[in-house]
């Protein structure tokens, strides 16, 4: 086989038999393949963790880079060439860890990209400490007693930063999490989605069956993704203190604003521009 | 030598008196003095004026301008004999001093409809002191404050007119300082921020990246202004991890990218640094020196960050490091950095003190030279599919293609990676990677050893020799000219390419040299480090300073001196 493979890889796919990263990286190719787009048009910037490896899995353009800083890395491509189609991967260590600030911002920001978190409540590559998104009382290794915080909550945090397409998928649930990733491409702005990643080695209580007995798909209930107050309600209701809360799935809150890289940029992609000696020629007339 | 306590417009009227004299004939240098406060504080800039060129401050001041007389005390230490003292007519100051005391404020209402126009009516009054008409001081008003609208460049002329009145009517009793005929030449005053900046403009650079932070927001602040003229995207990140990232993201896409910051953001731009490093991509970053370790003296200048900008970042990959000294080299050094980065896929740093950033200099208009500037190679031929970002070329370099490209795909990999990109563990294909990144420093230092620069013909002669870099060069290419005056064997060699260090020619000098010693603003010697570490010289001794102020050129000359004896 080539080394460079567009939709597939070479690579072999390092991840625990039965992990739910398997069913996310399929997922994407299908929503991307849906959506037409060609691997040359596709830029992943992967953090780093078991999840960032959807990068080098995918066989599309790729940025391989740190953990926690694949949103400034996405930023980064869709400024300067705002023509590619940029997805940033990462994991709850990378995203709501690592990267918190980062993703704060780029709720802000909403530039027009696709951010997939896989949130397995766990790191996985570092063999079994609690993330960000673990519950209160998740033993580990660490805390041999239980996590000591209550869980982050990434979908109410991205409403309050002015999100504009907050979502949650489930790995259980691969047509949906497709569909919805498709969403997200479609969506003229910073397409973010949480997704349910059971991680089969190191979280014991977040298993696929768990997730199961509390998922609930939020177009089945009526639910209006312009109406903010009811998205607010709906993303408190997981994580929660209780285990048995249920777990909305689907588009929480989609809304309409200018993406971040349509503001005030110049008007062509800057890496087709040629150099123009007569700005350097004009700008030094201000120092005489 | 300038100076109010409010710190308002500081700034204003020392560029726009320089402008004045520069576009007269003189040579202006004007270096800032500036507290790390909002406003006011005790804030002073000096100005110093020559027929030729000059690149560092003079010793003592034959003018003081005060807006504010009771801060005439703080100064009466820098004063030249008989210096004039210009300041406002109200308030108390030391006695025995040449004084000038003008209405400033009362002028600038009357004149000016704003007491804040005594700026204006001291330029004017400085200007008639100096023995200089007001001719062609309206045009440069209106290129300071036509933005402003309304009548304000109006106003500020007024004022000027009065200062200048009121001296010329009292010059009598003013004793002027009339300055020597000057040869009227094609020169800029420019500072050096604004020189990197406009370098990196000519360099192509499109997008543009900081967290604001002293002495390298005057960059980026440049950058943002001409942003739409000149092509750009700056963005100010959320912190230096974003900006750093920000940049590698869209170096990787195609842009040539450049971010800004001081020591204490570059620390945390460290793990970018090795990314950059590991997945081959062209960055550049400008690294301000300020005073540390920690916050230290944020507006004040240091030459303590060279070793760790040397060797900043963990794992080991090649990068280069330019220290550039005044705005000429500045803009040289932003259009090398990008030439740099972008042939050998790599970081490369320019590394300046604060004094450089701030401080305005006088520059021949053909000293900044624009290089023909490299678009990226893309190669051609390559099968569907068949690039392959890491492959092995020679002197480590591999092509590049821009993502995008239709049936190529371009792997950029942190992990350790096979020559298409893809992660691996291998054990010689680990080494193989490791020795085509390393083997690019060679490609570097190229670029380095023809760069040293020697000021003074140090050739067959037993001279000692002084190695300086950053902007410690005016200081002691003036200190260094004094002592040869005396009929002492002394030369200064000049490093603005510091990393990979130019171990061949300076070698090749120090062998011809009596003995080496350094000037540099640090404790610990890290250039005399450098010398003993890379050519293994014996450094015979350094002259030191480390309270955040920029050398003089007496105190220079004293410690060469001093070493010169010492060693005998």
């Amino acid at each position: 086989m080539p080394d460079v493979t567009p939709w597939s890889s070479p690579a072999e796919k390092t991840w625990c038999p039965g992990c739910g990263n398997f069913g996310i990286l399929n997922a994407l190719k299908a929503a991307l393949v849906a959506a037409k787009l060609e691997p040359s048009q596709v830029v992943v910037v992967g953090g780093i963790g078991q999840s960032g490896k959807v990068a080098q899995y995918l066989g599309a353009n790729f940025l391989h880079g740190l953990h926690g800083r694949a949103l400034p890395h996405a930023l980064g491509v869709k400024l300067a060439n705002p023509g590619l189609k940029v997805i940033a991967v990462g994991g709850d260590g990378d995203m709501y860890g690592e990267g918190g600030n980062h993703l704060l911002h780029a709720f802000r920001r909403n530039l027009d990209i696709v951010c997939l978190v896989h949130n397995n409540g766990v790191y996985g590559l570092t063999k079994g400490q609690a993330a960000p998104t673990s519950g209160p009382g998740f033993a580990t290794k660490n805390r041999p007693m239980g996590t000591l915080v209550p869980a982050f909550n990434p979908l109410a945090a991205g409403l309050v930063m002015g999100g504009s397409f907050i979502a949650r998928g489930f790995a259980g649930d691969l047509k949906h999490l497709t569909r919805l990733i498709g969403d997200a491409l479609k969506h003229k702005g910073f397409g973010f989605i949480d997704i349910l990643q059971p991680c089969v080695t190191f979280n014991h209580v977040n298993t696929f069956g768990w997730f199961r007995e509390r998922v609930y798909d939020l177009a089945l209930e009526g639910h209006d993704t312009s109406d903010e107050d009811a998205a607010r309600a709906r993303a408190l209701e997981w994580p929660a203190e209780t285990g048995d809360a249920r777990i909305p799935l689907g588009i929480l809150y989609r809304a309409w604003r200018a993406a971040y890289e349509s503001c005030g940029q110049p008007g062509k992609p800057v890496v087709r521009l040629k150099s123009d000696l007569g700005v350097v020629k004009k700008a030094l007339e201000d120092f005489e | 030598m300038s100076r109010d306590r409010q710190g308002r417009g500081l700034q204003v009227i020392s560029r726009t008196l320089g402008r004045l004299l520069v576009r007269a004939g003189y040579h202006v240098f004007v270096s800032q003095d500036v507290m790390s406060r909002i406003r006011g504080g005790h804030n002073f800039a000096r100005v110093r004026i020559s027929t030729g060129p000059v690149a560092a401050d003079g010793e003592k001041a034959e003018i003081l301008v005060a807006l504010d007389p009771a801060l005439v005390v703080r100064h009466v230490a820098d004063l030249a004999p008989d210096a004039v003292v210009l300041t406002d007519a109200a308030g108390g100051m030391p006695e025995g001093l040449n004084a000038v005391r003008l209405p400033l404020v009362d002028l600038a209402r009357e004149h000016g409809r704003d007491a804040v126009m005594a700026n204006a009516v001291a330029v004017g009054a400085a200007l008639a002191l100096v023995g200089l008409e007001l001719t062609g001081l309206e045009d440069l008003f209106e290129s300071q404050f036509a933005a402003k609208g309304g009548d304000v460049v109006r106003r500020n002329m007024a004022a000027a007119e009065a200062g200048h009145r009121a001296v010329v009517e009292d010059m009598k009793r003013c004793c002027p300082r009339k300055l020597a005929g000057a040869e009227p030449g094609d020169r800029l005053l420019i500072s050096g921020a604004e020189a990197i900046a406009l370098g990196a403009i000519a360099a192509n650079v499109r997008v543009v990246t900081g967290y604001p932070m002293s002495p390298a927001t005057p960059i980026v602040e440049y950058c943002f202004r001409h942003a739409r003229e000149a092509g750009l995207i700056v963005e100010q990140t959320e912190d230096e991890i974003s900006a750093a990232n920000l940049a590698i993201g869209a170096a990787f896409a195609g842009a040539r990218a450049m971010t800004c910051t001081a020591g204490g953001g570059f620390c945390l731009m460290n793990e970018a640094l090795s990314l950059a490093g590991m997945t081959e991509t062209p960055l550049v970053l400008c690294v301000g020196m300020r005073p540390g370790p920690g916050t230290g003296l944020a507006t004040r200048t240091a030459q303590a960050d060279l070793l760790f900008v040397i060797y900043a970042g963990h794992g080991e990959f090649p990068r280069a490091v330019l220290t550039p000294a005044d705005a000429a080299q500045g803009f040289q050094a932003a259009q090398d950095a990008f030439r740099i980065a972008e042939k050998c896929q790599t970081p490369v740093i320019i590394l300046f003190d604060q004094f450089m950033a701030d401080a305005l200099w006088t520059v021949e208009r053909s000293e900044l030279r624009v290089e023909n500037r490299q678009e990226r190679q893309v190669p051609e031929g390559v099968q569907p599919y068949g690039y392959r970002r890491y492959e092995v070329g020679e002197g480590g370099l591999s092509p590049m293609v821009l993502p995008g490209t239709p049936e190529q795909l371009v792997y950029a990999d942190s992990d350790e990676h096979n020559e298409a990109g893809h992660i691996t563990e291998s054990a010689a294909m680990r080494v193989r990677m490791v020795d085509k990144r390393n083997a690019k420093t060679a490609g570097i230092r190229q670029e380095a050893e023809v760069k040293v620069e020697v000021e003074a013909k140090a050739k067959a002669e037993k001279e000692t020799l002084v190695f300086c870099f950053g902007s410690s060069r005016g200081v002691v290419a003036e200190a260094v000219a004094r002592l040869r005056e005396k009929g002492r064997k002394v030369a200064m060699v000049h490093l603005h390419y510091i990393w990979p260090f130019p171990v061949e020619a300076v070698t090749a000098l120090a062998a011809k040299g009596a003995k080496v010693v350094t000037v540099e603003q640090n404790y610990s010697g890290q250039l005399a480090q450098l010398l003993a570490q890379e050519c293994g010289l014996r450094v015979a001794g350094t002259v030191r300073r480390y309270d955040g102020r920029q050398f003089s050129v007496a105190e220079v000359e004293a410690g060469l001196e001093q070493l010169t004896r010492e060693v005998g």
